[in-house]
């Protein structure tokens, strides 16, 4: 039950909707004016669910011990949603949350929409630690966003239905697997296309243009008969795996470890093209008026020892290099793997968004 | 055994006994009504003919068969509901060919035989009419129609009339009762309205609290009613208390009563038609069968005159055409004639 | 002096229903037709302006087929509960009170059931490891257990599942209040139980039988979680593209102008079938 719940809402669209409406809510009845008269508090988004419920148990209170300041932690939805309320509030002048949680392309778009406030790096010193990869930047080369964690969606697989460890995405497209795959549903989040390129055309160079997107699709297109769900919620496919019912598929490799300790027979694999290493970074609301304590708070959460408490707390990849970090190798393995990441083409999702997920429509719907 | 016959029927509904057991036989041909106030079980009685109710126990016979047991449906007796149940979403043409659909009936037959109905029911050229567009009265007639389609064994009513206007109802008693006649089928309607009973029956059953009371043709049902709830149902009765004293005699109140059919000894009622007392001016004689009292009111109503008499106590009405009006005033003292066969002898109810 | 509270009062209880349906759905459908016309900015959000390119885009074969599959599903779930609604909620009203009370309780908790809990529960009833078709199997009627969601059968099971209890909501008091004596007269002239409802109720009800279909396929048409839960790729519907549009790609002008259309459809079913109805009653 407790993993369920895990499952359920971690990036969980279904919980994040309902979460977000609470923090519009939220946003209408905060008053922010008032709450500044009391002592120093921060409202900071979470993702919804097992993520939200980690932070407040193992995080949240280091933060308030070492600093003093006081956390309101908020629900957040993950994809978009969170991102159109986040602006919707921008332009009504309010912040339902300080400091939010915000995926790659989320961060790139709420950039060309401006609603990042920047950030100093040198009112952040622990910052320096963050490998430059997951530090977001405008245009203009300011940063308005810092790595938060990373995770990585691997190759899963139910131990008892599948012999032996599958080694490759490759083995997606096998025939032999019709009807056994759970992929998830969304272009954006699914990251299939920076899969199949990887594997089949040598690199992501090929989603460069669109004639290459194409050839990737087609390529993709070959596996459609394998899949059995396309799903956007986790514990649709969560629950599938476990069972054996759905035995192969994309997931996140943190869930499926607690899964596996939980005794289901069921195992996550880095193939040897990479696992998909996404990520999510720490913004803050142009709209928040408290900049100085939100520069703390991601200060604070870039110190190597409480990335690797993540990591041990909560399941999630540090974003600083793992030298750093202390952590065992076994602690390691648990949330991150040595073979070279497949990192997603975020430019291009954000660049080609409408034409992309038209096409992706068309592909697995047609 | 000829006609509709009831053997030990008996219906309850959880503890409340609806119609108790009753055995009754129905001939052939004739007018019967269901009589009684309401709830008196003369409907469930009739929806246990139709097959509407399951009687408790007991068997409804017809021409000798059991029927008890047959659906509905197949038992073909065309039914009238009190509220008429013409289907809202049919015209009148289809409402009456309904029957004759259902079993198969070609379109040019079942127009035919909605003709012919219609004819029957005097609404010629009506076939086309939506049922909303009615009057009370049409809807009536196409009710009748409808349930004659199948020209069923036994036409059953449930009080088809109560909906009209009191007018309109009399001429539609005496419009039904010509239609029976002219088809000769067996007819039972149930009715509160005891001139409607009068008006149509052959047979009239009176029941009450779920008892049949009496079964006999209208006439004598008012002239000789069984029992007091018969005597005071049907029509305007003095009821008089007295004890036997002797062949043909009743001791009450007052003086001594002559009657015929007077049990051997004890206590019993009397049934005295209001329209059979005789009244007079007092002239001190004294007799068997007439009693002295007060007039204390007197009602005339024109073409009949009624007069509120105490006779040693008890409440008497006499009635009296004006031809027959004795010169009495309210005040007077008078003699009270109860000639001897207009005294009933009730039997227990 | 007593006419006038007494109009006050009428204004005020118009007055009140009005003023809920223009704050909670004339505005917000205002402010949704406005948008559908509004410039989208690939890459970050959209600009107030008045263009036609989002309807455009949606105008092609490809959404037109999903908009004829959404149509359609939801006029079959539409049909499928009906069917099987109306005669339940006949032999419901003539139950006694007590049965009644007992069922509608069931029925009113059934629809509490979130679009999320019927999903997963669905699924999980269907599915190859857990599902009813392993109790087949152990009734010998199939030879091995096999998956039937997501699928097509899944869509429509969960769909005419939740739409089932509404359904015989909007039916109730349209079935409690048909004359019982209209079947009893169609059974003395002949119809079995069977034909007397066939004949006789259904026809006799047949107004409200129609607008109980057009709110089922409405209340169908809006069904999002249970396509995307159940089905596959396939049968998603609109409703799931206008949710991927305005939650993931954050492409609310595209799906404001989906969702306008999507209306406008439904809208005009409801006034065709309701003219149509109007013309054969008067006929």
């Amino acid at each position: 039950m407790d993993d369920m719940k895990k499952g359920i809402s971690r990036r969980s669209v279904l919980a994040g909707i309902a979460g977000g409406s609470a923090v519009a809510m939220a946003g209408i009845t905060g008053f922010p004016g008032i709450l500044k008269a009391q002592e120093k508090s921060l409202k900071i988004g979470a993702y919804g669910g097992y993520f939200k419920d980690s932070f407040d148990k193992h995080i949240f209170p280091e933060f308030t011990k070492a600093t003093g300041i006081a956390v309101e932690s908020i629900a957040q939805p993950t994809g978009e949603a969170w991102l159109v309320q986040l602006e919707q509030a921008a332009r009504a002048g309010q912040a339902p949350a300080d400091v939010s949680m915000i995926s790659q392309v989320s961060m790139l778009r709420g950039s060309a929409a401006g609603i990042w406030a920047k950030l100093d790096p040198a009112k952040m010193p622990n910052v320096a630690n963050v490998i430059p990869a997951f530090i977001n930047k405008y245009d203009d080369g300011s940063v308005c966003g810092v790595g938060a964690v990373t995770w990585y969606i691997t190759l899963v697989s139910n131990s008892d239905v599948i012999g032996e460890a599958p080694t490759s995405w490759a083995e997606l497209w096998k025939p032999e697997r019709e009807g056994q795959l759970g992929l998830l549903a969304l272009v954006t989040n699914s990251f299939l296309l920076d899969v199949t390129a990887k594997t089949y055309f040598g690199g992501q160079e090929i989603l460069d243009t669109e004639e290459g997107i194409l050839k990737v699709m087609d390529k993709l297109a070959e596996l459609k008969d394998n899949v059995q769900l396309w799903y956007r919620d986790e514990a649709q496919f969560e629950q599938a795996l476990k069972s054996g019912e759905i035995p192969m598929g994309q997931y996140y490799h943190d869930v499926a470890g607690l899964a596996a300790a939980d005794g289901y027979p069921v195992r996550s694999t880095f193939p040897k093209e990479g696992g998909i290493n996404d990520s999510g970074s720490w913004a803050v609301s142009k709209a928040s008026e408290k900049l100085d304590l939100a520069h703390v708070f991601i200060d604070f959460m870039s110190q190597p020892e409480i990335q690797a408490l993540l990591s041990r707390k909560v399941g999630t990849s540090p974003t600083i290099p793992r030298a750093k970090t202390g952590l065992t190798d076994a602690e390691f393995a648990s949330v991150s793997s040595e073979i070279e990441p497949i990192i997603p083409r975020y430019d291009m999702y954000q660049q080609r968004a409408d034409w992309l997920s038209q096409k992706w429509t068309e592909l697995i719907v047609g | 055994m000829s006609g509709l016959v009831f053997d030990s029927i008996e219906k309850k509904f959880g503890d409340f006994t609806a119609v108790h057991e009753t055995s009754l036989t129905i001939p052939n041909g004739k007018f019967v009504c269901l009589l009684g106030p309401s709830g008196c079980g003369k409907t469930t009685l009739l929806r246990m003919i139709a097959g509407l109710e399951d009687p408790t126990h007991g068997r409804i016979l017809l021409e000798g068969n059991d029927v008890t047991r047959i659906p509905t449906h197949q038992r073909d007796f065309g039914m009238v509901f009190q509220n008429l149940a013409l289907f809202p979403h049919l015209t009148v043409g289809e409402n009456i060919a309904y029957p004759l659909r259902i079993r198969g009936g070609s379109k040019a037959d079942c127009f035919k035989a909605v003709k012919r109905l219609l004819e029957l029911v005097q609404l010629p050229d009506m076939a086309d009419r939506p049922v909303a567009k009615l009057s009370g009265g049409q809807r009536q007639r196409v009710a009748i129609a409808r349930a004659l389609a199948l020209e069923p064994k036994l036409f059953l009513l449930d009080e088809p009339l109560s909906a009209l206007d009191a007018k309109l109802r009399e001429s539609m008693q005496i419009e039904l009762k010509q239609l029976q006649q002219k088809l000769g089928i067996t007819t039972i309607v149930v009715t509160h309205d005891q001139r409607e009973a009068m008006t149509m029956a052959d047979l009239v059953v009176v029941m009450s609290q779920g008892k049949v009371h009496q079964v006999a043709p209208p006439v004598e049902i008012y002239r000789k009613p069984k029992d007091a709830f018969v005597a005071d149902f049907i029509g305007m009765t003095n009821l008089i208390t007295g004890r036997v004293n002797g062949a043909d005699q009743i001791a009450v109140a007052g003086g001594v009563l002559l009657a015929d059919d007077v049990p051997a000894s004890g206590d019993v009622t009397i049934s005295v038609r209001p329209e059979n007392i005789r009244l007079a001016k007092d002239d001190g004689a004294n007799s068997a069968g007439i009693l002295t009292g007060t007039v204390s009111y007197i009602r005339d109503l024109g073409a009949s005159i009624e007069f509120y008499l105490d006779v040693s106590g008890q409440q008497i009405t006499a009635i009296t055409t004006p031809s027959d009006r004795p010169d009495v005033t309210a005040g007077d003292r008078v003699s009270v004639s109860f000639p001897r066969e207009a005294c009933v002898v009730l039997g227990d109810a | 002096m007593k006419l006038k509270p007494q109009k006050f009062a009428d204004y005020a209880t118009i007055a009140f229903p009005a003023g809920m349906l223009t704050v909670f759905f004339v505005i917000p459908f205002g402010i949704m037709i406005a948008v559908s016309f509004f410039q989208r900015v690939q890459g970050a959000f959209y600009e107030p302006a008045f263009v036609f390119e989002n309807y455009a885009r949606f105008l092609t074969g490809f959404f037109g087929g999903i908009l004829g599959f959404s149509i359609g599903l939801a006029a079959l779930v539409a049909v499928v509960s009906v069917v099987l609604a109306f005669p339940f909620t006949y032999i419901l009203t003539r139950m006694s009170r007590q049965a009644q009370v007992v069922w509608l309780v069931f029925l009113l908790s059934v629809l509490s059931l979130s679009e999320v809990l019927i999903g997963f529960g669905w699924s999980t009833l269907l599915s190859r490891t857990a599902g009813i078709t392993n109790l087949l199997v152990s009734l010998g009627i199939m030879d091995k257990p096999m998956s039937l969601s997501p699928g097509f059968g899944a869509v429509m099971t969960g769909m005419v599942y939740q739409t089932f209890p509404y359904t015989v909501l909007v039916l109730y008091p349209a079935l409690s209040r048909l004359d019982p004596s209209l079947v009893e007269a169609a059974r003395t002239l002949g119809s079995g139980p069977v034909r007397s409802f066939a004949n006789v109720v259904v026809p006799a009800l047949r107004n409200s039988i129609v607008s109980t279909l057009i709110m089922v396929f409405v209340f169908a048409l809006g069904c999002y979680l249970l396509p995307q839960l159940l089905g596959k790729p396939s049968h998603w519907t609109l409703s799931v593209l206008i949710t991927d549009q305005a939650i993931y790609q954050s492409n609310m002008p595209f799906a404001a102008a989906m969702a306008v259309f999507l209306v406008l459809v439904s809208l005009s079913l409801v006034a065709i079938s309701l003219l149509y109805g109007k013309k054969e009653h008067a006929a």
